[in-house]
């Protein structure tokens, strides 16, 4: 009993060092002051009246909203005598391949920098500030020689090197034995088999009402959709984080997603976070970096391209440019197993007080990073407020996609995860594909990473990601990847090289990601 | 309430299995760690700390004096501990663990907390209800840990990525 308590009071005080140092905090402070005139607050019960006048106006669900952030994202305290790299990743030998990794990051980042003699960072003249503060609506239309530049890395690099991946203490072998993966991953973690899948995504089932399924034109809205809606109002009128999370499992209304995620986010525009924003956007327009101009290679080179996302080119810049200044990020690393890349002020080489993290939120971008911001235009017009949620999605979801790690929603594991779905549900089509030299990982794996961004069509994406959030876990990304090779299995089965299995693979634009999973999960004959 | 570390001496693992151990081929399931106190006066165990390394499962056997006379027996605090919850997956392969001395058994603890001993009543707990003064010294020890944490500084961060209006930078560090 002693053990569960203290366990308990050391989350406590966790969360609660953690919500000090945030806005809510000053927030209930001023409240408390302020309802000192209210003729119900007596000094007898100042304590209790205080907390009753919380819970009528809505204060004391906000705190509850933010105590549930603070759970869903931080991780348990981890014992005692454990180190902070514990706490970024318990397997060493997963620590050390990401160090690798991104020893290498940085190599190519500086071979970058002398190639093309341009500094990390630069002070921009005050001719240019001003340039860049009167084009800042309209940056997509500068066309800046970015020929010279390549991305630092692309998806497929970063499989090879998480295929690479060994567990010194699992014998191997380079000869295959029963004990080698049939797939490209080779570490053993665990993964779910879909019993247990089931059981974790039970609101997914067939028995239960779905947006992207039962809101078909074919289905009367009587029978599911218009009580949904009517739900997801009342929902959004008691401003509960945990009652919108359980809610989105079933999809979420396109009218109600945009206060939804920013409830399950925990993100309220307060005039703090519009001028943390304004802070950061003039950051942008004093420092040109480095990365700014992978930034604007990557858009041009994705979002740009896309047709549902080109319209937004200006709004991605407007986010990333600012996220890449954004120190508040930082605090992430302490569960990501990915560390910020370091740096010395010129000249200070080696001296603690000139280090500095490069670029400021300690996040390099590769190709494709942009597609992780373009769904979001779809549902935030306010670039502060897009800016917000994108940060919080990243900081909760997207980091694991590119970085090496034993988490249950870490790639590795979203890899291994798909491998195995397909292995043990559609052995048939993974043995003919693995013989004609078509590793299914190697098409699947640019979905995954991207969590499906630019794939699928961006109505079926917000569905997709509405689960993302309300699960707060990216199994769901491997699922959907092995269900979308059980629906071409057909054609799959027919291939005989791995270009005709992509070409089999390369539009899932007319894809309906529920019925897909739906039937995967559920209705698959195993 | 003082908890001391006690200095230990660790042995090599050594393996349990039938037959030469230099022509067998398969490799033993079972390894066998001795701890000894060397030059200690007798103390009451508390807590064992250790870090995993893929063993799946731990039990814990102690020889003890109980008295002059007696000769020293082993006792087994511990058999087949999980520490793995699936020996072929990584989960708990690396964890860190604690074992604590406790008298209530409980239902369920997050993997590193206390562990309520099985069957065989181990000699070393004592009889009857638990001291109330290190009950409450312990739980004064937890409320020290919370207050502290609580009371160090904040984690508003500045926002400041410069130093003093500077990031004129170099390369970036391997290290």
């Amino acid at each position: 009993m002693l053990q569960e308590e203290s366990d308990l009071s050391l989350i406590i005080a966790q969360i609660v060092q953690k919500l000090k140092g945030s806005n809510l905090y000053s927030q209930l402070e001023r409240q408390a002051w302020a309802s000192l005139q209210r003729p119900e607050i007596k000094l007898e019960s100042l304590k209790e009246d205080i907390k009753e006048f919380f819970k009528i106006s809505g204060w004391e669900k906000k705190l509850q909203n933010a105590v549930y952030s603070e759970l869903s994202v931080f991780p348990l305290p981890s014992h005692p005598a454990a180190p902070p790299e514990h706490l970024k990743e318990p397997l060493v030998y997963m620590r050390k391949a990401q160090g690798s990794w991104e020893k290498r990051i940085l190599k190519s980042l500086n071979s970058m920098c002398t190639e093309l003699s341009i500094p990390l960072a630069r002070k921009r003249p005050a001719g240019e500030q001003k340039e860049l503060l009167n084009k800042w609506n309209e940056m997509g239309t500068d066309e800046p020689d970015l020929s010279l530049f390549r991305p630092v890395y692309a998806p497929k690099d970063f499989l090879e090197v998480l295929i690479n991946l060994r567990n010194p203490n699992y014998e191997n072998g380079d000869s295959l034995s029963f004990r080698t993966h049939l797939g490209l991953i080779q570490v053993p973690l665990k993964v779910k088999d879909i019993p247990e899948l089931k059981e974790c995504f039970v609101e997914l089932g067939l028995n239960i009402g779905q947006l992207g399924i039962d809101d078909s034109t074919q289905v009367p809205p009587e029978l599911f959709e218009n009580e949904h809606v009517r739900i997801g109002q009342k929902v959004l009128a008691e401003q509960d984080s945990a009652a919108a999370q359980q809610y989105i499992r079933q999809g979420s209304p396109t009218a109600l997603r945009a206060e939804l995620w920013a409830l399950i986010l925990n993100i309220s525009s307060q005039p703090e976070d519009v001028l943390y924003y304004e802070q950061l956007k003039t950051n942008v327009i004093q420092h040109d970096l480095l990365v700014d101009s992978l930034i604007y290679k990557d858009v041009k080179l994705t979002a740009s391209n896309d047709d549902y996302y080109f319209v937004f080119e200006d709004y991605l810049y407007q986010v990333l440019l600012c996220f890449s200044r954004d120190t508040s990020v930082l605090s992430h690393f302490a569960f990501n197993s990915a560390s910020p890349p370091k740096s010395y002020i010129r000249g200070k080489l080696g001296l603690e007080e000139y280090a500095v993290f490069y670029p400021p939120n300690g996040v390099i971008p590769f190709h494709g990073f942009s597609m992780y911001v373009a769904p979001l235009c779809f549902l935030y017009h306010e670039p502060s407020k897009l800016y917000q949620i994108f940060r919080e999605m990243y900081v909760r979801f997207f980091f694991r996609l590119h970085s090496i790690s034993s988490h249950p929603s870490g790639i590795v594991s979203l890899c291994l995860l798909f491998e195995t779905l397909l292995q043990t549900y559609l052995p048939q089509l993974f043995y003919h594909l693995r013989e004609i030299g078509a590793q299914p990982l190697r098409i699947s794996f640019k979905w995954m990473v991207r969590a499906f961004s630019g794939y699928l069509a961006t109505d079926q994406l917000l569905l997709l990601w509405d689960r993302i959030l309300g699960y707060n876990s990216l199994e769901i990304l491997a699922v959907l990847a092995a269900a979308v090779f059980a629906f071409r299995a057909v054609n799959l089965m027919e291939v005989t090289s791995l270009a005709a299995a992509e070409a089999v693979l390369a539009d899932l634009s007319t894809l309906k990601v529920m019925p897909l999973l739906q039937i995967f999960l559920f209705a698959t004959v195993t | 309430m003082s908890r001391v570390l006690v200095p230990c001496h660790v042995k090599g693992t050594v393996a349990l299995q039938v037959g030469d151990v230099r022509t067998s081929q398969g490799r033993p399931g079972v390894l066998v760690i001795d701890v000894t106190f060397p030059s200690v006066a007798p103390f009451e165990l508390q807590e064992i700390t250790f870090k995993n390394y893929y063993t799946a499962f731990l039990s814990i056997r102690v020889r003890q004096h109980t008295s002059a006379h007696t000769p020293a027996k082993w006792v087994t605090c511990l058999r087949d501990y999980c520490l793995m919850p699936d020996p072929h997956s990584e989960e708990g392969a690396q964890e860190y663990v604690s074992l604590f001395k406790h008298q209530s058994p409980s239902v369920t603890f997050p993997k590193w907390l206390s562990h309520p001993v099985p069957c065989e009543q181990p000699a070393l707990l004592r009889e009857g209800l638990p001291d109330p003064s290190r009950v409450s010294s312990e739980v004064q020890q937890m409320w020290a840990l919370t207050e502290m944490i609580r009371a160090s500084h904040t984690s508003t961060r500045i926002g400041r990525f410069d130093v003093d209006g500077c990031y004129d930078l170099n390369l970036l560090s391997y290290t």
